[in-house]
């Protein structure tokens, strides 16, 4: 069967994210757009991938699990993980080490972390838009310990990118990229995929993943980049 | 000039390499593909960017010296990179202003 992947979505426990996107509204929007795999990627937290996870459930949509880390180069990094668990405590790991930054809702937007009723269970202190303690080196490691996908993310776009702040992409060990379409950058023969980077319902599923497997989930996409057979597509 | 030169003012915690090497200039910057841009060949690079990433810009610009601020910590990745791309690695608690400030000053 066709896979249609989208790997890079924000919820509102994201500051930029909508409080629109609650985990449920994501799956909701993600089964309307005909995508049946879907990964939640919060900034340098993984804190709603529980309500996540029931919501996707419940709307039959196979889900990955993780985060989007950001690198002390300040370079956006998805972490995918086969198990709620693992990404759940890269999270925390990650957290831990971003500064001691208050959040201020009123300049930045709310970071929530909600139930699965969609009823809100906590706030998050630290502003998650800051830079982690480890390098893209450093959480290519921590990724690849738990077992989870080493994607940087945006690799071509203007801001927080391996394009951005390094200007190539240094030797490593990453099972793919995203790329958005915008700048050029040498990626050589690694896998590419494309992903919304959804803030706001409307938007999942505009640019997607595809690739042919038995049944969507965490190992169908892990041999599909392995073996080079995912094609990055964009809604028209 | 010397890195010895400013050694005790800048309070240079030298990790790797020699402090007689020699600046011609230096380049602060935070972002690696501005350095990547615009330092010049013998700049030291004064950066809070602690990792392997930065040798390979600083090698790839010629700067003999990357010094380290606000004593960040420093993975041993970006040490192993600094030996084997013979760079001078150092580590100040100054800050970038700080230590721009006083390099300035002492290559008038």
């Amino acid at each position: 069967m066709t896979i249609r992947a989208d790997l890079h979505i924000h919820s509102c426990l994201s500051p930029c994210g909508e409080l629109t996107m609650s985990p449920r509204a994501i799956a909701a929007a993600a089964a309307e757009s005909g995508i049946n795999l879907l990964a939640l990627t919060d900034h340098n937290t993984a804190r709603n991938v529980p309500a996540f996870a029931a919501a996707c459930r419940d709307q039959g949509v196979a889900a990955v699990f993780g985060c989007e880390a950001t690198s002390s180069e300040e370079v956006h990094v998805l972490a995918l993980f086969e198990h709620e668990r693992d990404a759940i405590e890269f999270g925390d790991e990650v957290y831990a080490t971003l500064p001691d930054v208050r959040h201020d809702p009123a300049r930045f937007g709310d970071q929530v972390v909600v139930d699965e009723e969609e009823s809100i269970v906590a706030t998050l202190p630290k502003y998650l838009i800051a830079a982690s303690a480890w390098s893209l080196t450093q959480l290519g490691r921590l990724i690849h310990g738990r077992g989870g996908l080493f994607i940087p993310a945006h690799v071509d776009r203007g801001s927080f990118s391996v394009w951005s702040q390094l200007g190539f992409l240094p030797v490593d060990e990453y099972d793919a990229v995203e790329r958005v379409g915008e700048g050029r950058i040498d990626t050589g023969d690694l896998p590419v995929i494309a992903a919304s980077d959804a803030h706001e319902p409307g938007r999942i599923g505009c640019r997607a993943t595809e690739f042919e497997g038995a049944g969507p989930g965490f190992a169908a996409l892990g041999a599909a980049l392995r073996e080079r057979r995912v094609r990055p597509i964009a809604r028209t | 000039m010397r890195l010895s030169e400013i050694k005790d003012a800048l309070g240079l915690e030298i990790l790797l390499g020699s402090p007689d090497c020699e600046i011609a200039g230096a380049y602060t910057s935070d972002l690696l593909s501005d350095v990547m841009a615009h330092a010049n060949e013998g700049d030291a690079l004064i950066t809070i960017q602690a990792h392997n990433n930065t040798v390979a810009v600083a090698s790839h610009v010629d700067a003999p010296a990357i010094i380290i601020c606000s004593n960040r910590p420093i993975p041993e990745s970006m040490t192993d990179a600094a030996h084997e791309h013979d760079i001078v690695l150092c580590r100040t608690e100054l800050n970038q202003f700080q230590v721009s400030g006083i390099i300035y000053a002492a290559l008038r």
